[in-house]
């Protein structure tokens, strides 16, 4: 009994630290704290404010809403829009002024009531084989859906959030009859089962598994200089990125972003979080950390970045893909991507 | 007890609160599109993992328990292993096996000189049969330590009438009475299976569970999930219904007190190996292959090992298992003991809904208790945001989750108990809770370690529960190997990883121990 109760002791010493600090602010983190702690050490030295986090991947807006009032969440940051609608839709997150979001976000990318924020750009793009696949035979998104690519494509499955939101994309632009046409044509061309994520994707075209995938960019720098498994290099190598619809609406772009909770106890401290991350000293991180665009208009991109080229993107106002992703998803259904 | 059992119920019924509250205009879609294959492939993943299991779980078990052979001290405890293993991982590590780009895979090519994936057939682990293997090899050991403490308490007297009649020991003795440890085995093994999420969405194998999160996450309805959540309930309910009308009639405590336990037989030369070779099969499958994967990309330099931090997480999860794992097993203790010799039926049917939670897939399961806890906090002002209060819902959360496996272990081992006993020692003026004590307790000391230890590697490898509604700033192994693992980065957390199993080493050796010295006593 007495180990019992001093292992609690143990349990509660080791989030109890956390008190000691004036100043805090509270996140609910649908990203990963890998990709976004070097963020906050940063924002904590800058400013003294120490932020806690908490990280799942599914229901902290349930936990959000449960908690009401009482929450201790103050903001809250996602990696898909979909998702960060889902907190506008149950009216969780307030509206916010500030002159440097407004200043370091374009519209597009922001909510039209400012509830939520774009802190970074996701491209999600064509991969194709180096070797077996020509420069030019790919330019928009649709030409995915061609019979001339039977048994070709390889993607991770329909449902995930990345394929819905580009789902999303193509019946904001063709409608939802040819999109569903365009599932079924890509779910015709796949050389195999959707499976894995991204990158799982890329190392399938290395191995001859099939000829073009579908990616985000981030992937790509992900694997270009993994040093702890360098064999991704030569996954990275064998793959040349195609930027669709440069020629009309531009590539599919998803963000990652944030919004501050109704009930925050710590407001200013999460608004300045949140300016902090559109700054261009954080914004760089994005880059650097995890190879995503910068939304401040103002930053130039990476070498590194620069050197996949440079595109036009896709300026549907992003809340568009969430509002479509339910349709989306019966479409990813009905055709069984 | 009734209000317990409701307590751990009410979170359940959220659930169906949901489900039945919601708007149902999703149906027609989902019926005639993605339903019927998820219901197919849930049903062939059930019965591919239960036959799987029982096949690995009874052989094994009834091996060590039978026979004298070479290795047997050894198997006694290292089949029980592969328990340690949660199943994310085991299928990151055999994907990476046996992929293309894998050791074996290469391997073959340089033998044969093939150059690329046209040139041969391999079969695809991510396939309904690579997720069978898996999740069978790393739950096995429920069948297998469940089934063995019936096993070894079966009388000798069986046996001896049995080989009088010339009959099969296995089959028409050690089957039919180790029957409750079986169903109990084979029930946790299918709910956890019902109830996976991380296995079947690695391997993309379109279950129930993963139709959930499609619905919820992408159609934004939580009512959705809740309605086919609801199914993936109704099913279980139906099995363990099945079982108990079956097992109704029958009874499993021995006449005799007093009678020696299952003789046992000592091989060598060619049955020897064979033994041998039969139990080092699912042991493999569950633990070598795996953990030497794991154990090569540490070795290699690919994981992160941050010893100071390992070290504090391994505190914490482990603290927090053995909390836990006490804690539910007392309430499984308390429980079974009052439904089986103090309820009516309305009780017992509590009894049984109570240990239903792990059949829910655990982040449903967890958002079911988020909703629960919200409404208290209206009700009594009841802030779950502290630390504290963080930690007794991470412990209210886990009994509703495992209460199953505590109720499981306790109940196999209750029935085989002689009603007479305790009313023996009641006609002598003992009172009930002192007849308990000093009668049933020591009769379930070694299923009340079996569930413990059970539970205790649930909670060190569980995983959505954890992550939902852990307080800020808190990994546990799990969700620490988690945030690699679920970019693919296995190799970052392989060292994280190797740390779960290695904290589940410890309990089962001397949960094997206690097992053999309470034999011998």
């Amino acid at each position: 009994m007495k180990i019992i109760f001093r292992l609690l002791l143990i349990l509660i010493a080791s989030t109890i630290s956390l008190n000691l600090f004036a100043k805090e602010v509270n996140v609910y983190s649908y990203r990963q704290p890998i990709l976004i702690d070097p963020f906050f050490e940063e924002f904590t030295k800058l400013t003294g404010i120490k932020v806690n986090v908490l990280h799942a991947k599914k229901g902290l807006l349930e936990r959000v809403l449960a908690e009401g009032e009482d929450t201790p969440a103050d903001l809250v940051l996602t990696v898909d829009i979909a998702r960060l609608n889902q907190f506008v839709e149950k009216d969780i997150l307030q509206p916010i002024n500030s002159d440097i979001l407004n200043m370091n976000i374009p519209n597009h990318l922001r909510d039209s009531n400012n509830k939520w924020f774009a802190l970074s750009k996701r491209a999600r793009i064509v991969a194709i084989s180096k070797e077996r696949v020509s420069t030019d035979s790919i330019k928009r998104i649709e030409d995915l859906s061609d019979p001339k690519w039977k048994g070709k494509i390889c993607t991770r499955p329909g449902s995930h959030d990345y394929n819905r939101s580009l789902l999303a994309s193509i019946i904001a632009a063709n409608g939802e009859a040819i999109a569903e046409e365009w599932a079924a044509g890509i779910v015709a061309n796949l050389a195999r089962k959707p499976e894995g994520n991204d990158r799982a994707q890329a190392k399938a075209i290395y191995e001859g598994v099939c000829d073009i995938a579908v990616m985000n960019t981030y992937y790509f720098g992900k694997m270009k200089f993994n040093e702890k498994n360098p064999e991704q290099k030569e996954w990275a190598n064998s793959i040349e990125l195609v930027f669709t619809n440069q020629e009309d609406r531009g590539n599919h772009i998803n963000v990652a972003g944030g919004g501050v909770i109704k009930y925050s106890k710590n407001k200013d401290n999460a608004i300045a979080l949140l300016e902090f991350l559109t700054e261009p000293k954080a914004q760089v991180l994005y880059s650097s950390i995890n190879y995503e665009y910068p939304v401040n208009p103002d930053m130039q991109l990476t070498d590194e970045l620069k050197s996949w080229g440079e595109f036009k993107e896709d300026k549907l106002p992003v809340e568009k893909l969430a509002e479509l992703a339910p349709i989306a998803q019966k479409i990813i259904d009905r055709v069984g991507w | 007890m009734a209000i317990i059992a409701l307590v751990i119920i009410a979170p359940i019924f959220s659930i169906f609160y949901y489900a039945i509250l919601g708007d149902t205009s999703l149906w027609p879609h989902l019926f005639s599109t993605v339903l019927p294959r998820y219901l197919t492939n849930t049903i062939i993943l059930m019965f591919g993992v239960g036959g799987l299991s029982l096949v690995f779980g009874l052989t094994t078990a009834w091996i060590v328990t039978r026979y004298n052979f070479f290795g047997k001290k050894f198997f006694e405890w290292m089949l029980l292993l592969p328990a340690a293993v949660p199943a994310y991982i085991i299928a990151y590590t055999y994907t990476d096996f046996f992929e293309y780009a894998g050791p074996l895979q290469s391997l073959l090519r340089d033998i044969f000189g093939w150059t690329s994936s046209k040139d041969y057939w391999f079969p695809n682990v991510r396939s309904m049969g690579g997720a069978i293997l898996v999740m069978s090899s790393v739950l096995y050991p429920y069948v297998y330590l469940m089934t063995r403490a019936s096993f070894i308490t079966t009388p000798i007297s069986f046996f001896q009438t049995s080989s009088i009649y010339g009959r099969n020991s296995f089959f028409n003795v050690a089957i039919p009475f180790g029957r409750p440890g079986i169903i109990a085995g084979l029930a946790l093994v299918l709910m956890e299976t019902i109830s996976d999420f991380g296995t079947v969405d690695y391997f993309a194998i379109e279950t129930l569970t993963l139709g959930v999160f499609n619905v919820w996450l992408g159609m934004n309805s939580l009512s959705g999930a809740s309605q086919i959540s609801s199914i993936l309930f109704m099913i279980v309910i139906v099995l363990l219904t099945l079982e108990y009308l079956g097992r109704r009639s029958r009874k499993f405590h021995e006449k005799y007190s007093g009678a020696s336990y299952t003789p046992t037989q000592t091989v060598s030369g060619v049955k020897n190996s064979l033994l041998f070779l039969i139990c080092l099969i699912p042991l493999s499958l569950g633990f070598i292959i795996p953990v030497s994967i794991l154990l090569n990309f540490v070795i290699k330099g690919y994981s992160i090992i941050n010893f100071f931090e390992i070290f504090q997480i391994t505190l914490s999860s482990i603290s927090l298992a053995l909390i836990s794992s006490s804690f539910i097993m007392l309430l499984s203790l308390l429980m079974i003991i009052v439904g089986a010799y103090k309820s009516n039926n309305f009780q017992k049917i509590l009894i049984f809904f109570a240990s239903s939670g792990y059949a829910f897939p655990g982040t449903i399961l967890a958002v079911g208790i988020v909703v629960f806890v919200g409404w208290l906090n209206d009700l009594i002002y009841f802030r779950m945001s502290y630390a504290v209060g963080g930690f007794i819902i991470l412990l209210f959360a886990y009994s509703i989750r495992f209460l199953a496996v505590g109720n499981g272990a306790i109940t196999s081992g209750i029935s085989r108990i002689h009603p007479n006993l305790l009313d023996a020692s009641r006609t002598m003026g003992v009172s009930f809770f002192k007849s308990i004590r000093k009668i049933i307790l020591p009769l379930l000391y070694t299923n009340l370690l079996v569930g413990g230890i059970l539970v205790f590697v649930d909670i060190l490898k569980e995983l959505p529960i954890t992550l939902l509604l852990r307080p800020f700033n808190f990994e546990t192994l799990a969700t620490y190997v988690y945030q690699y693992a679920s970019d693919e980065m296995l190799e970052e957390s392989a060292f994280a990883a190797l740390i779960i199993v290695i904290a589940g080493l410890g309990p089962v050796i001397f949960l094997n121990r206690t097992i053999t010295k309470s034999i011998k006593n």
